[in-house]
């Protein structure tokens, strides 16, 4: 009896233990105020629940083993007793009011996303995260790296296999940075545990959010919207910096964009459009039309040896710009600049024995998309 | 009228005496409780309306 005892104490004493402590097994506290909170109601509300569930098949069990039926125990009949009835009444709904006042309070602080000092456009695609700094004139599309080999067996995983992201969500930290989300397709959903946000992401609709994110580090998030094909290969990674990193950060990813800009009015050589092309369309385009081009019929056409393609230059330009509509090509003209664009098409052109020789120049794509 | 009251206000807790709520059965006509609940379940409503616009006001 003892030993039995002693084995359930340890136990449940090793099950709270590391349901609260152990990494993973909890909600993290995460790295604002708001996630602080959030944790420590949590923290509250699952302690209460603790404690009911102990009284309350305390109570039951206690009851079942003491006057047990070959101890001689005789049932009572009794059926009301108004004073043990209210009690048992009031209780539950003192414990919930008690429960809704601090959770009210906390949920008032979340909505509250007025004077930020930053303002970030997320846009959810699929499957991509496009990140707009808003006033900044800073853009970019945030895709997963995570190598297509890794994920098809053929290589081990990497230590943050499907987690990580070409350009990570660069914040200041100790800055209110308000979120203002939305989608160009399907619903998806914006979730970075550690900083208590998820927030869905709804075509036509734009929901707000906000963080103040106290810690500099790298946090990582996934969409948590079934939302496609790719739903698990669109993870997020926020970058959270010092003030001064960030503002540095921010006049160099300036300079960047004006680069890229300046770029498109240059002549390009066939090899850096290779090289640039190539690169897009392993982040963008392997994931239907696969890394050799060969794509995954009847989905997803092959671009290796595509006998039209080859053909007619200017309908594969118009197709990338854009796409098929009622099919799963998506447009390309709102999500790659005229330079990526440029270099996909010729890229997809020159590779995997298409060897058209032909070259299609950033400043053509631009002129098409002003028209 | 105090009766009723309390009549209503113990089933919005859903505790009753079982000797009240025979007395309570025995009416001769349901609609003084179904009116009173009417009555209490608006006030209850716009009490709570009222408390959250105040809070949050
Ligand atoms: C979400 C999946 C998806 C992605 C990502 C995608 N495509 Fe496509 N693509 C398709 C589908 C599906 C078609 C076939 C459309 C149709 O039925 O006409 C297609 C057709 C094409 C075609 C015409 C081929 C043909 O024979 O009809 C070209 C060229 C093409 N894609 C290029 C690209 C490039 C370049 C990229 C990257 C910038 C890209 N695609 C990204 C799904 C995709
Ligand atoms: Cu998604």
């Amino acid at each position: 009896m003892r030993s039995l005892w002693r084995w359930i104490v340890s136990s449940s004493v090793f099950l709270s233990i590391t349901s609260v402590h152990a990494n993973g097994w909890n909600m993290p506290r995460g790295v604002t105020d708001v996630s602080g909170e959030i944790y420590g109601l949590h923290m509250t509300i699952f302690w209460i629940c603790v404690v009911i569930g102990a009284v309350v098949f305390g109570a039951m069990f206690y009851s079942l083993f003491r006057y047990r039926h070959s101890k001689g125990a005789k049932s009572a009949n009794f059926h009301e007793h108004t004073t043990v009835e209210i009690f048992w009444t009031t209780i539950p709904l003192l414990i919930l009011v008690g429960m809704a006042v601090p959770a009210t309070a906390t949920l008032t602080k979340m909505y509250d996303a007025s004077e930020a000092d930053l303002d970030v456009m997320i846009i959810g695609q699929q499957w991509r995260w496009r990140y707009e700094y808003l006033g900044e004139e800073v853009a970019f599309t945030s895709n997963m790296s995570t190598p297509r080999a890794q994920i098809s067996g053929e290589e081990g995983f990497g230590e943050h296999y499907l987690r990580e992201v070409d350009e990570p969500l660069v914040l200041p930290i100790n800055r209110k940075v308000r979120f203002l989300m939305t989608s160009d397709d399907v619903i998806h959903s914006w979730w970075v545990p550690e900083l208590a946000v998820k927030q869905d992401t709804i075509p036509g609709f734009i929901n707000e959010n906000w963080v103040n994110i106290n810690e500099p580090g790298i946090y990582r998030g996934q969409c948590a919207e079934l939302c496609g094909i790719d739903h698990a290969f669109m993870p997020i990674v926020v970058h959270a910096m010092e003030e001064a990193e960030f503002d540095a950060w921010m006049v160099e990813r300036k300079e960047a964009m004006k680069q890229e800009a300046l770029g498109v009015d240059r002549e390009w050589e066939m090899q850096e459009l290779m090289a640039r092309g190539e690169t897009v369309f392993e982040s963008i385009c392997a994931a239907c039309h696969q890394s050799e081009g060969q794509g995954a019929p009847p989905a997803f056409p092959a671009l290796a040896g595509n006998a039209r393609l080859i053909e007619d230059r200017e309908w594969h330009i118009q197709t990338v710009i854009n796409g098929v509509s009622g099919t799963a090509m998506p447009a390309f003209r709102n999500t790659l600049n005229p330079v990526e664009l440029a270099s996909v098409v010729t890229y997809t052109r020159n590779a995997w024995g298409n060897d058209t020789g032909d070259s299609v120049q950033p400043a053509d794509i631009a002129r098409r998309l002003a028209q | 009228m105090w009766g009723l009251i309390k009549s209503v206000l113990a089933a919005f807790l859903g505790v009753q005496k079982e000797e009240q709520r025979r007395k309570d059965f025995s009416a001769s006509s349901p609609w003084g409780f179904i009116i009173t609940a009417v009555i209490l379940a608006i006030i209850f409503v716009v009490g709570l309306a009222g408390l959250a616009i105040w809070v949050a006001r």
